[in-house]
């Protein structure tokens, strides 16, 4: 099923704020002109349409009002029609500019049949403000082609070349054949009109005519499992969706167990019976089927969320889908007794990683790189790879690496008793410190493979010469002179990169 | 026990002439008897549980300091289900408390993880972990569970959860700034009850706090970190990390013990410095000519 929305763009402006008194566009600059790309029913009416100049048709109509045309927001708006499609059925796919997608195949059993399906998409559309044509066919193209010029299923014949959407040049070329509607191209011999307009041609023929079908690419991959319910009254309550939620999580669990899985990105979707949508996710450390922890991460996603869940009028549909599952044997519980460490760690991994975002709760990977701050990565505590080995000190040496980092370096200002020595005396936030020992330099070359020829310095950075300096106070800190003295700059900057313990 | 046997006797001389009379006491007192029983004998299993836990207390490693926190307790050092603040003396020795907590961390953490919990806005202020020099001090930065809450209130609820969790070895709650909104009586005594409950350390690590009117908490301990001089090596090179620690508070009264440590990697403990070895003439700078000379001999041999 295709739900072609022409008005689109117009028909969110007067969402947005109200029915304009007078006749309007929305516009957008065009090679320094000011071209109209959506004119609204009204300004089609008097004429007007898309591709005019402002200017010409303000000449024509004076009192037409522009506005700046926002693709972005009418991409937004389409994918959040998409989404609330789903209620439908979960292979929802966005034809852009002004069209979806449904795939209903086996899907209208809750409706009479697929044309009650499909009205009621276009009722639910009007009353939030949108007029949409529908059209049901095999393939989506043909689909799309029908609803796209206001026709119905089985009239693809009459269609008119251009709903092939071929360019411009192959549509003139088949009209100056003599061939005008799909009707016309339908009968004839595939390999002629393959020679004559290219396989292009007839590839979109057959999809037109339902020949050939083609896979739509959803908004949202199917789940590995679904579970919903559908409530023939809708739930008003919070609470009461949300242990419909874990219901729904001990159903899906239940079909794992089967498959020997456990889910790792659990999404939810709430849907409102007024066609907005709620959206949840929550994800484990490692793959669970135990009701108790998504319990509890539900609660901490449901808490960390900006505006609270508003059941306005009552959720009537509510889905769960475990998006990632893994393989989760069966546990062989100790015969002493004894906690499960690894289960306990893993699940406060997972409780904070839900209430502040997965990226807050880190665990620290080396990294393969010479240049300091670039030797680590800090990567999220959910899906850490298995631990790599962090390099060993030598025995009986001091740390030569800063327990804390600024990145970037904080500058200093240094006096030295010769310009490629070591610091005798550092400015640091507008405090003086008198160095009393020092070790270096241990210098760090430059990533000088990045540079152009691998010749020109500066580009990939400058040599730093490190030095591990300590103060009067007994402070230890760690400060490089940035860029050979001489020979990369004629007067190198300093900088305060760390502070060791 | 000595409550029944006085009752018993009574009972005996109250019935001088029939001593296989069963006084009319005796159903109340057989009663009490069982319920006594009855707990004593789930004191040893309840015992047992504790000592499954393995050692109560973590120590320095440094049997003088050691000893003296011992208290009235039976172990020495401090104890492990407690919490423990760690306060940085001014603003510029954060990075030796920061330290000073890890290293603690690392002696009772017994091969758990440690979680560390901080501010993310402190981050740009006071320079972020560096792994590598976690790794240097011989901790395996690998070991770290590193969280980053958006406010001091969310660094607390996450240090409530984190303690809580038997599978953390301690959990480090590093919160900057004079006065982190949310850090008081009650929020540091959940946490130390939390951490009473389940055997797991908590540090509290404060870096900017007001030392001359730190704020009250229920922590079992307090101590006040310094950078302190290291003692040289080869060419006048910076030393060991070396810390001075001053205990500021402690539940058994001890207060003023203060000693100059230095952390050894190789072996994982801290050695104390004596006096004698804080040789460094502060203030003076080292005369450069020499200085240059020796280092040059230094590294060519």
């Amino acid at each position: 099923m295709a739900l072609f929305l022409p008005w689109l763009p117009t028909e969110r402006i007067i969402r947005a704020r109200g029915q304009p008194e007078a006749p309007f566009a929305l516009t957008e600059k065009q090679r320094g002109a000011v071209v109209i790309t959506a004119p609204d029913r009204q300004a089609v009416a008097l004429g007007l349409g898309a591709g005019m100049k402002l200017a010409d048709a303000r000449a024509r109509v004076p009192d037409l009002m522009a506005f700046d045309h926002d693709m972005l927001a009418d991409a937004q708006l389409l994918d959040r029609l998409a989404e609330a499609c789903e209620r439908y059925t979960p292979m929802v796919a966005v034809a852009p500019p002004h069209a979806l997608i449904l795939d209903i195949t086996g899907a209208a059993h809750f409706y009479d049949s697929e044309k009650a399906l499909a009205r009621d998409a276009e009722d639910q559309l009007d009353t939030v403000g949108y007029s949409a044509h529908w059209a049901l066919a095999d393939t989506p193209d043909a689909a799309l082609a029908l609803a796209q010029h206001g026709l119905k299923e089985g009239a693809e014949e009459q269609l008119p070349v251009s709903a092939l959407d071929m360019d411009a040049k192959t549509h003139q070329a088949l009209e100056r054949a003599g061939l005008y509607k799909i009707g016309d191209l339908s009968d004839r011999p595939r390999p002629n009109l393959a020679a004559r307009f290219g396989m292009e041609l007839t590839l979109k023929l057959d999809r037109l005519l339902g020949v050939e079908d083609r896979p739509i690419d959803p908004v949202r991959s199917l789940g590995n499992v679904t579970t919903d319910r559908r409530f023939p009254e809708p739930l008003t309550h919070i609470d009461a969706a949300l242990s419909v939620l874990e219901e729904l999580f001990v159903e899906a669990s239940v079909q794992l167990e089967q498959r020997g899985q456990g889910a790792r990105m659990i999404r939810m979707m709430l849907f409102r019976c007024d066609g907005d949508i709620a959206k949840l996710g929550v994800e484990t450390g490692a793959p669970t089927r135990d009701p108790a922890l998504f319990k509890r991460l539900l609660r901490e996603r449901i808490d960390a969320l900006n505006d609270e869940l508003n059941p306005g009028f009552g959720y009537d549909l509510i889905r769960l889908s475990i998006v990632a599952a893994e393989t989760l044997a069966v546990k062989q519980l100790k015969l002493e007794g004894g906690e499960d460490l690894e289960a306990d760690e893993v699940a406060l991994v997972s409780q904070l990683s839900t209430r502040m975002g997965r990226g807050q709760v880190q665990k620290f990977q080396p990294a393969d790189s010479h240049i300091p701050e670039q030797g680590l990565l800090a990567l999220p505590a959910l899906d850490a790879p298995p631990p790599a080995p962090w390099e060993i000190p030598p025995s009986g040496n001091p740390p030569m690496r800063p327990l804390h980092m600024f990145d970037p370096p904080q500058r200093v200002q240094v006096i030295a008793e010769v310009p490629d020595g070591p610091p005798h005396r550092f400015t640091w936030r507008r405090k003086a410190h008198q160095v009393i020992r020092y070790e270096g330099p241990e210098r760090i070359g430059s990533e000088w493979w990045q540079r152009k020829h691998g010749q020109q310095s500066g580009k990939g950075g400058l040599t730093r010469d490190y030095y591990r300096v300590e103060d009067v106070k007994g402070r230890r800190y760690w400060l490089f002179r940035h860029g050979l003295y001489g020979e990369e700059k004629a007067n190198p900057d300093w900088f305060l990169h760390g502070l060791f313990a | 026990m000595n409550n029944i046997d006085s009752d018993s006797v009574r009972a005996i001389d109250a019935s001088p002439t029939n001593p296989f009379a069963v006084p009319e006491t005796a159903g109340r007192k057989a009663a009490a008897l069982k319920t006594r029983l009855a707990r004593i004998l789930s004191a040893p299993a309840a015992r047992a549980v504790e000592a499954d836990r393995g050692p109560t207390h973590f120590s320095f490693g440094v049997n003088r300091i050691d000893a003296a926190l011992r208290g009235n307790a039976m172990a020495d050092g401090l104890p492990r289900a407690a919490l423990h603040e760690i306060h940085a003396a001014e603003k510029t020795d954060g990075t030796s408390a920061a330290a000073m907590a890890l290293l603690l961390a690392e002696r009772c953490r017994d091969d758990k993880p440690i979680l560390w919990i901080n501010e993310s806005a402190e981050n740009r202020r006071h320079g972020h972990l560096f792994p590598p020099g976690i790794a240097e001090l011989g901790i395996d930065p690998d070991s770290i569970i590193y969280v980053n809450a958006p406010d001091s209130i969310a660094v607390l609820r996450a240090a409530a959860d984190g303690v809580r969790s038997p599978a953390i070895g301690a959990v480090i709650v590093d919160l900057a700034g004079k006065k982190p909104k949310g850090l008081d009586l009650t929020a540091t005594r959940r946490l130390s009850l939390s951490a009473r409950q389940s055997g797991v350390t908590s540090l509290l690590l404060r870096s900017g706090s007001d030392m001359e009117d730190p704020l009250p908490t229920a922590a079992f301990s307090r101590w006040q970190v310094n950078a302190a001089p290291s003692a040289p090596l080869e060419a006048n090179a910076p030393g060991h990390s070396t810390f001075d620690i001053t205990l500021l508070r402690h539940r058994s009264g001890l207060y003023g013990l203060n000693a100059r440590l230095e952390w050894n990697h190789d072996d994982h403990a801290f050695r104390e410095r004596q006096a004698g070895e804080t040789a460094p003439d502060l203030g003076a700078v080292p005369a450069l000519a020499a200085d240059r000379a020796d280092h040059q001999g230094a590294r060519a041999a």
